[in-house]
């Protein structure tokens, strides 16, 4: 697996400008807010658990770990009609 | 084997848990009050098995019993299934073999006329035991110490409808029970047996009637003199169930019906009101005042369950799943078989409230229930987007001022239904808000404990448990000198 430390001793050959986002995650998710507005496809790089996180979809997002588990999202797309017909009394 | 992946709401905190569970000196936050001694015990249901049908209703789900046990201060708990013969059933095929809701027709051949409830609506305690109770079925004994299933229970034999409510009323002042069955003598009947059964468990009263039209019973008024019986319009038919759908169904043109009997009454003497389309699923609480009956409930404007469509087929409307606290007032001097509506706070509710039982049947002040603020905060990076489907506050409703005070759960919970535990010898409203907080953020249970007359002040306690406990339908406060608990 490709390390925090592995991944920033090869940024040296990975160019300055997605290196400079790597080695300041915190900012990147900080900014978060207003990059959502940004349309750019250019790659971003972040971590979480000392791992690289490379965006996927090219919107320029980058990858902040939730803090909570979140559990309640699956649900997110589900109609009132849907939620109901699982758990009325949830 | 047993696979939820195609259940696709069965996800996140919404996925079946499916397993028993003691955790004993559970963790606490805050301080229990020394006061609490007894239990708070749960019944709801979760999946042992996937639906057999994708439409079915989750009160099919298999019954879970769950209590948390005070004694000195510490908490214990203690998860297990209800161990119907369905559940038994399931569990040696290893698959769901009943099929839509309150239908046999759509079972597995190889399970019928096998009691096919699933026990997953109300705890009871009475005469010193303690039940569990499914509106399909006779009431289940459990065993008060380890939760273990006993079975069907019949009062001495003395109890006959085959049916039993998940709401029976006991009255703080005799001790008795008054409760019923409908559907009394088998599916698509008519038939209601309303009982009274003393404090020691005898039936002492039986009087036979019928419905209106088959319909959803689910719970009733009591006051010190009156029987007060909704039906409204959930329906169903032989005709109904052969086609293989869901035991109910909605008839938006059936008007609701309230009946009123003396409890020393004969079924003579029952006399129905009529008014517009309502689901009156659960009360509040009930008195006779002269000449008049007054009903308090949290009541929807229509159909509050779209796993029971509309049976013209119309689509399901959310807008009338909204629950008001009104009061009906029934006039018995009226020639007229028409009653009064009005709506006593004008926020929607959720409709399990409770008040404090020592009240049951008589004045009252205060009603107790959850609802949505939407002003409060809600954090969706750490619970996930539920879009403002929580309850995150409970309510203290003063009926006799209008005004109501709040508690507030947290910006990552969602309540379930309320109880209110009286404190010993205390005045009405005098003790404690209690109930189970599903906390999405953390992905488990709490059990909150707040103070019922300092509710803006927060908990007081509140016991975590490491897990998701199952979604509960109603839960009760039994005493510690009620059951012989462990």
């Amino acid at each position: 697996m490709l390390t925090r430390r592995d991944f920033v001793a090869k940024l040296a050959v990975a160019g300055a400008a997605i290196g400079a986002f790597a080695l300041a995650p915190g900012a990147a998710c900080a900014a978060q807010g207003s990059a959502s507005s940004v349309q750019s496809r250019t790659p971003v790089v972040s971590f979480h658990m000392d791992r690289p996180y490379i965006d996927p979809t090219g919107t320029a997002m980058p990858y902040c770990p939730p803090s909570g588990a979140r559990s309640g999202a699956p649900i997110a797309r589900f109609s009132e009609e849907a939620f109901r017909r699982m758990q009325c009394y949830a | 084997m047993v696979d939820f992946s195609s259940q696709p709401t069965m996800k996140g905190f919404f996925a079946p848990t499916r397993f028993e569970a003691d955790v004993y000196d559970c963790e606490v936050t805050g301080k229990i009050p020394s006061d609490l001694n007894g239990a708070f015990v749960r019944l709801g249901g979760d999946w042992l098995y996937p639906p057999k049908f994708e439409d079915d209703s989750p009160f099919s789900m298999d019954g879970y019993i769950n209590m948390f046990r005070f004694k000195n201060g510490i908490v214990d708990y203690k998860g297990r299934w209800v161990k119907t013969p369905r559940y038994k059933a399931d569990l040696a095929a290893h698959k769901q073999l009943f099929g839509e809701y309150r239908n046999p027709f759509t079972d597995d051949p190889s399970v019928h006329n096998l009691d096919r409830s699933v026990q997953n609506t109300t705890p009871l305690c009475f005469a010193g035991k303690l039940f569990t109770l499914k509106e399909d079925s006779l009431p289940y004994e459990i065993d008060p110490k380890t939760l273990e299933t006993i079975g069907p229970y019949n009062f001495h034999g003395k109890y006959r409808s085959l049916t039993f409510t998940a709401h029976p009323k006991v009255d703080p002042v005799t001790g008795e029970m008054i409760c019923y069955g409908y559907e009394a003598t088998g599916l698509e009947t008519r038939d209601v047996f309303l009982y009274t059964i003393d404090k020691t468990g005898h039936v002492t009263r039986e009087v036979r009637f019928q419905a209106p039209y088959v319909a959803m019973v689910h719970d009733i008024g009591l006051t010190q003199k009156h029987v007060i019986i909704p039906v409204f319009g959930f329906v169903s038919s032989m005709e109904r169930l052969k086609e293989g759908k869901v035991h109910w169904g909605w008839d938006n043109t059936k008007p609701a019906y309230v009946g009123i009997i003396p409890r020393d009454g004969e079924a003579k003497d029952i006399r129905w009101f009529k008014g517009p389309s309502r689901a009156t699923v659960h009360t509040l609480n009930a008195r006779t005042e002269g000449e008049k009956v007054i009903l308090e409930a949290p009541i929807f404007d229509g159909n509050p369950f779209p796993f029971f469509p509309p049976i013209d087929g119309s689509p399901w409307d959310p807008t009338k799943a909204r629950a008001y606290i009104r009061r009906n007032t029934f006039n018995l001097a009226s020639k007229d078989d028409g009653f009064t509506e009005e709506k006593l706070f004008e926020m929607n509710v959720s409709d399990l409230g409770r008040v404090d039982d020592r009240y049951l049947s008589l004045p009252y002040r205060y009603a107790f229930t959850a609802y949505a603020d939407k002003q409060r905060p809600f954090d969706e990076w750490k619970a996930g987007n539920l879009g403002g489907r929580v309850n995150n506050c409970y309510g203290r409703f003063d009926l006799a001022t209008g005004k109501m005070s709040s508690y507030f759960a947290g910006d990552t919970h969602s309540l379930q239904e309320v109880c209110f535990v009286p404190r010993k010898n205390g005045a009405e409203g005098e003790g404690y808000v209690m109930g189970v907080a599903s906390n999405y953020a953390e992905m488990r249970s709490e059990l909150i404990i707040a103070d019922a007359q300092h509710l803006e002040d927060g908990d007081v306690a509140r016991v975590i448990l490491p897990f998701r406990a199952t979604a509960q339908v109603h839960g009760r406060w039994m005493n510690e000198d009620e059951l012989p608990f462990a």
